[in-house]
């Protein structure tokens, strides 16, 4: 009875003290946190000796966040105390990159919604395995929406300690994964340096040679409080190749002498869709690193409008450009013996459009390349239809030289009748345009990694070097028609000119042979086939236009030969557009053997028969949720020279595909003591044959450099 | 229309203004700027009329949880004690907008002060944020020092642990106490800043 007694007394006493803290905790912080505590160990086991992940996970009510390491002006740093069993030892903090909170005049750091905090937990060999361990956190933080309240959050999670590799909770396989993309990069091909200027902080961001990405807005996160001003917009500021970040610092600043911290590019740091945060450590210097790129060297520059220049005087002779403008200089020629004056004004229109139409297609392409397209100089012979029309243009061109049909014979001077001076000019501009349009293609196997440089420079470094190729291919027609001495040396008008222009026909139907070679790489023989038979019809369509569609035929026939001839060029064409798709041949097939790493599906056993026969094996752990996995297969994987290298050194490359979850794969990342992806495995092949991790953040370089193992 | 046009240049002008008064936190070893605040007892009180003695201007929100740490302890109407008896003024200045958090009547203010045993010379009303935005005060609290002759000699916080918890009151430097004690006994103290911690200034 006594005990029974004393019994309901400890009840009542211990059921007031809870009434009284829960009182006093409304007192103190206003009830229940908004913001709960939820641990989440990445693996089903633990191994001794080994190690695993957990993610403390945070949700906050909405409306309230908390805060980053560092807070910014006001708040604290949300802080996770682990309790763990004798043996197990947690490492640092991984943290996500922060928002910038603004609550004018203050800037905070911190997170609104979810964020899962990870930290890597190591354990002892002495743990035996057969028990159970208790994995226990606290979270103390300050959460904040208009006010703010201090609170906690405790969480517990057991796992039991096996002797085998842990293999991962497949409930949370994709949560690691996007909690891993939102960590900061720890190391990079970008070279930064800081310095200070006054009151200003200076970051120089230096791409790597790959980086041909769209680059706009970066902020920068430094991890010690209180030296910027966090208000203040941080600018960035494009010089030649790389990018200057302006930081102001906050008055009477203690600047540390190493400047650590987080930069976030909302573009991504490998491209678009990449890892958004870079982490930065640099020793604050006198100087900052020079800019990359050299383009905006003076000295590279003038060579840069050499070069163009003189490419652009060997354009003409070109086989496609030799005919238009052959065509213009007979032109001036004859007009040469009517007045004197004419010519080099003629030659100046000229010039104009030239330069006016490769402006326009380098303003074009700048302006494509600055929405992120990713495009070269030619890449519109990339497009087997406009590799059609270009053939069926100059083809129709090609017989017009050949004397089938006259092009517009009443606009050209080839007749040697004058023209009104405004239609003149009109003709010399016209005709410089079209030069440059035909110019174009044979550009892009002759000069398209040139100007492909030019392309990847600033802006005003491309249009210069635009400007004075449009110059050069310009400069002789120029030349001769502003000089009447020069125009004296060619021959007077007369028969030649005619076997002139027959010969030029020949050289357009090289053209053309060259533009069906290009097309059947990209489409196969069947659509190359199709578009002969297109140009067939279309020089019957000229044939008839030239033969009774000219000057000489009564106007009756003339209408109807041009119909006809209307009809069967439109009609071939116009099939030939439409069903191009139908007979082009994706030529996947071909390329794997011959572009591209030829990715075979995982199997372990076709693995561990080429490792025991000593042969070089490459695993790519990867799935189409990890997003790494996706950057590193387009940075790495995607070059040329990291393609050939595999191609050459005859290594086996297999693709594990995770992205349905796969228990052999799963098998297999455990071996490498692994649970997630990305992961890549080189065996380098010889007698040892051991294999070795390549770190999970690739580039063309890394990859390279461990290729550089095998024999 | 130009009369609006003018008013609206003015606005633009005084945001611009305002901005870099915000911009600008206050550098100490420089003078630092005369105001006048009514306190919670309807008496007007301005830092000119205190010169010649130091001047500690304390921004306060009751309801914040690190104003609340320092008074739920006891530790900043310890030092308030302390140091005004010692013949320093010590002004409390709440720059909370009406209807934010820690803006309160003169009845509440009271029986507030009262309930802390709140020992300052002065709780000043600032509720338009005009002084708080003239100081750059950040954070609840955020100490500013003024020495007899006008000039700043510190700016920032009151003690060098950032955390709501008291415990963490003792293992602090207190760095009012560190400026107060220096200047008191005589001895030379070069002006310094910290960064402050706290809840945001509730403008």
């Amino acid at each position: 009875m006594m005990s029974r007694k004393r019994h309901s007394f400890l009840l009542v006493f211990i059921f007031l003290i809870t009434m009284a803290s829960q009182a006093l905790a409304q007192v103190n912080f206003g009830g229940e946190p908004h913001t709960k505590l939820k641990l989440i160990p990445e693996v089903t086991s633990v191994q001794p000796g080994g190690s695993f992940w957990v993610a403390a996970r945070l949700s906050m009510e909405e409306g309230w966040h908390i805060y980053w390491r560092n807070p910014g002006d006001t708040g604290l740093e949300t802080e996770i105390v682990w309790d763990l069993p004798e043996g197990f030892k947690a490492g640092e903090l991984q943290w996500p990159y922060p928002e910038k909170i603004i609550e004018d005049p203050l800037v905070v750091y911190g997170f609104h919604d979810v964020i899962y905090l990870l930290t890597r937990i190591d354990v002892d060999k002495s743990v035996k395995p057969g028990k159970t361990v208790e994995i226990k956190a606290k979270a103390n933080f300050l959460e904040c929406a208009e006010v703010c309240i201090p609170g906690e959050g405790a969480d517990a999670v057991t796992l039991p300690v096996k002797a085998e590799p842990p293999r991962p909770d497949t409930r949370w396989v994709e949560v690691f994964a996007e909690a891993r993309s939102k960590l900061p990069l720890k190391a990079t091909d970008w070279q930064i340096s800081a310095s200070r200027k006054a009151n200003e902080l200076l970051i120089r961001l230096n791409p790597p040679q790959w980086f041909t990405f769209p680059f706009k807005e970066v902020t920068f996160f430094p991890y010690k409080m209180g030296f910027i001003d966090n208000i203040a917009p941080q600018k960035i500021v494009k010089e030649n190749g790389s990018y200057l970040l302006k930081i102001k610092l906050a008055d009477n600043a203690e600047v540390p002498s190493e400047i650590e911290g987080i930069l976030v590019n909302e573009d991504g740091w490998r491209g678009p869709g990449s890892e958004k945060s870079l982490e930065i450590k640099a020793v604050l210097g006198e100087a900052l690193a020079p800019a990359a790129g050299g383009g905006g060297k003076l000295s590279s520059v003038w060579l840069a409008i050499l070069f163009s220049f003189l490419g652009g005087i060997i354009l003409n002779l070109m086989p496609c450009v030799l005919p238009v403008l052959s065509i213009k200089i007979m032109g001036i020629i004859n007009q040469a013996h009517d007045e004197h004056t004419e010519p080099w004004k003629h030659g100046a229109v000229f010039t104009l459009g030239v330069l006016v139409s490769f402006l326009v297609l380098a303003g074009i392409l700048l302006i494509l390349k600055a929405g992120g397209a990713q495009l070269g100089w030619g890449f519109q012979l990339q497009e087997p239809l406009f590799l059609t029309f270009l053939a069926a243009f100059m083809f129709v061109f090609g017989l017009s030289m050949f004397g089938v049909f006259e092009i517009g014979t009443s606009l050209t001077t080839v007749e040697g009748k004058v023209q009104p001076k405004r239609s003149g000019f009109a003709a010399s501009f016209v005709s410089g345009i079209l030069a440059t349009i035909v110019a174009t293609p044979c550009t892009a196997p002759f000069m398209g990694s040139a100007l492909g440089f030019a392309l990847a420079q600033p802006a005003w470094v491309s249009l210069i070097v635009f400007t004075f190729l449009g110059l050069g291919m310009a400069f002789p027609f120029m030349l001769i028609s502003s000089i009447p001495a020069l125009l004296r040396y060619i021959p007077k008008p007369g028969r030649w000119m005619e076997s002139l222009k027959q010969f030029m026909g020949f050289l357009l139907v090289a053209t053309v042979i060259w533009l069906l070679w290009v097309l059947g790489i990209q489409a196969g023989a069947t659509a190359v086939i199709i578009v002969l038979f297109d140009l067939l019809i279309t020089a019957l369509g000229a044939w008839v236009y030239g033969r009774w569609g000219n000057l000489a035929m009564p106007p009756k026939t003339r209408r109807t030969a041009m119909v006809i001839a209307l009809i069967l060029v439109l009609g071939s064409n116009g099939y030939v557009f439409a069903n191009l798709d139908q007979y082009a041949v994706t030529p996947q097939a071909e390329a794997a053997s011959s572009e591209g790493i030829p990715w075979q599906e995982f199997s372990q056993e076709k693995v561990d028969e080429l490792v025991a026969a000593g042969k070089p094996v490459f695993i790519d752990f990867t799935a189409a949720w990890c997003l790494s996995c996706q950057v590193n297969d387009r940075v790495a994987f995607s070059d040329e020279t990291v393609q050939k290298t595999f191609r050459n050194k005859k290594i086996t490359a297999f693709k594990a595909d995770w992205t349905s979850r796969d228990e052999h794969i799963a098998q297999a990342l455990a071996k490498f003591g692994r649970n997630s992806v990305p992961l890549y495995v080189l065996y380098p092949g010889g007698n040892k044959n051991e294999p070795m991790l390549l770190p999970e953040i690739i580039t063309p370089g890394i990859v390279l450099d461990a290729l550089e193992l095998v024999k | 229309m130009i009369r609006r046009k003018i008013s609206a240049g003015n606005l633009i002008l005084g945001a611009v203004l305002l901005a870099a008064a915000l911009a600008m936190a206050l550098e100490v070893n420089k003078p630092a700027p005369d105001f006048t605040l009514t306190d919670h007892q309807g008496k007007t009180h301005s830092l000119s009329q205190y010169k010649g003695k130091y001047v500690v201007l304390e921004w306060i929100n009751f309801d914040c949880p690190f104003v609340r740490k320092h008074y739920g302890s006891g530790n900043m109407q310890a030092l308030q004690k302390e140091y005004t008896k010692k013949g320093v003024v010590w002004l409390s200045v709440c720059s909370s907008a009406p209807g934010k958090q820690g803006h309160f009547d003169a009845k509440e203010i009271t029986k507030r002060l009262a309930e802390a045993g709140g020992a300052q010379t002065a709780y000043l009303i600032d509720a338009e944020g005009k002084v708080g935005r003239l100081y750059g005060a950040k954070t609840t609290p955020h100490m500013f020092i003024i020495d007899p002759e006008g000039k700043l000699i510190y700016n920032g916080a009151i003690d060098s642990i950032r955390s709501t918890d008291k415990d963490d009151i003792k293992k602090a430097e207190n760095y009012v106490r560190t400026v107060l004690d220096a200047v008191l006994n005589g001895k030379e103290v070069k002006p310094f800043t910290t960064v402050p911690y706290g809840c945001s200034v509730k403008y």
